[in-house]
C-alpha cells in the first residue's frame, strides 16, 4: 500500500476526533464532518487512480453528492438552532435534562 | 523531489489538525479550504485532473461557500483564532508533533506497519490490462455514471431533490 495512505487515514482520524469532541460551536463539528468526507473522497480517488479501476471513479462523485445533501441538512438544522437561540452554541441544546 | 506527494499529504494532515483543534468556525473553514486545495494537488499528482477540478468546483466552490456564509451569519463578535486560546494552540501543536513523529518514523524505517504495511515499493506495481487506446480514465469513469450507473444516477438525483424539500421543511420553522 502506498505510504501516502497513512497520512490520509491519519487525517480522517483527526477529523473524526474533532467531530466527537465538542467545544462551544455546533458549526465546528459540521466542519469536521466535511473534513471526513474530504479525506474519504481523496482516499477513494487515489485508490482508483493507483489500481486503474476506471469504473469505480463513479464512487467519489456519488460520495460528494451525498456529502452535499448531508451538509445542506446539517446547515439547515444549525440555522434553525441559531434562529431560536441566537447563537449555535452546543450548551443551548439542553431541553433533554437527564 | 521524489517525496513531493508525501510532503503534500503532510500539509494535508496539518490543515486537518488546524480545523480539528476547533478554533472559531471561520478559521476552521480556512483550514478546510487549505486542505481541500492541497488534496486537489495530491489527486493531480496521480493524474486525476477531472476529479481535482471536480473537487475545486463542487467542494470548495459550492459546499464551502455555503459553509462560509452560514458561519458569517451565526458567528460571534470576537472569533477565537489559534493563538488566542492556549487550548487550541496546544491541540494544534500536539497534532503537528504527532505528524512530525510519523514522518520521522517513515524517514527512518521506510515502512509503517499498523494493520497493513505502508511501503513505498507498492507504487512500482503496474497492473496491466487490455489496451484500450488513449482514454482519460477519470473522465471516462465518471461518464460511466450515465451508462453503467444509470440507476445510481437516478437514486442520487432523486435524493438531492428530496433533500431540498427536507431543507425547506426544516427551515419552515414554527
Amino acid at each position: 500500500m502506498p505510504s501516502i495512505y497513512v497520512n490520509i487515514f491519519l487525517a480522517f482520524i483527526f477529523a473524526l476526533l474533532g467531530m466527537l469532541i465538542y467545544r462551544s460551536h455546533l458549526m465546528s463539528s459540521l466542519l469536521c464532518l466535511e473534513g471526513m468526507m474530504l479525506s474519504l473522497f481523496i482516499l477513494i480517488t487515489l485508490t482508483a487512480l493507483n489500481m486503474h479501476f476506471t469504473l469505480s471513479f463513479m464512487f467519489p462523485i456519488v460520495l460528494l453528492v451525498f456529502a452535499a445533501c448531508e451538509a445542506a441538512i446539517g446547515l439547515a438544522l444549525l440555522v434553525m438552532v441559531s434562529n431560536t437561540y441566537g447563537m449555535d452554541y452546543v450548551q443551548n441544546l439542553n431541553l433533554l435534562q437527564c | 523531489m521524489t517525496y513531493m506527494v508525501f510532503l503534500l499529504s503532510v500539509m494535508f494532515v496539518i490543515g486537518f489538525v488546524g480545523f480539528a483543534s476547533k478554533p472559531s468556525p471561520i478559521y476552521g473553514g480556512l483550514g478546510l479550504i487549505v486542505s481541500g486545495g492541497v488534496g486537489c494537488g495530491i489527486i493531480l499528482s496521480f493524474g486525476g485532473s477531472f476529479l481535482g477540478l471536480m473537487m475545486f468546483l463542487i467542494y470548495l466552490g459550492g459546499m464551502l461557500v455555503v459553509f462560509g456564509y452560514t458561519t458569517a451569519m451565526a458567528t460571534e463578535e470576537y472569533p477565537e483564532t489559534w493563538g488566542s486560546n492556549i487550548m487550541i494552540l496546544s491541540m494544534f501543536v500536539l497534532g503537528v508533533l504527532l505528524e512530525a513523529g510519523l514522518v520521522m518514523f517513515m524517514a527512518v524505517s521506510d515502512e509503517v506497519e499498523v494493520v497493513v504495511s505502508f511501503k513505498n515499493m507498492g507504487d512500482w506495481v503496474i497492473f496491466e490490462g487490455d489496451e484500450v487506446g488513449l482514454i482519460r480514465e477519470d473522465s471516462m469513469g465518471v461518464a460511466a455514471l450515465y451508462s453503467y450507473g444509470s440507476w445510481l444516477m437516478v437514486v442520487a438525483g432523486w435524493s438531492l431533490f428530496v433533500s431540498i424539500f427536507i431543507v425547506i421543511e426544516i427551515t419552515r420553522g414554527g
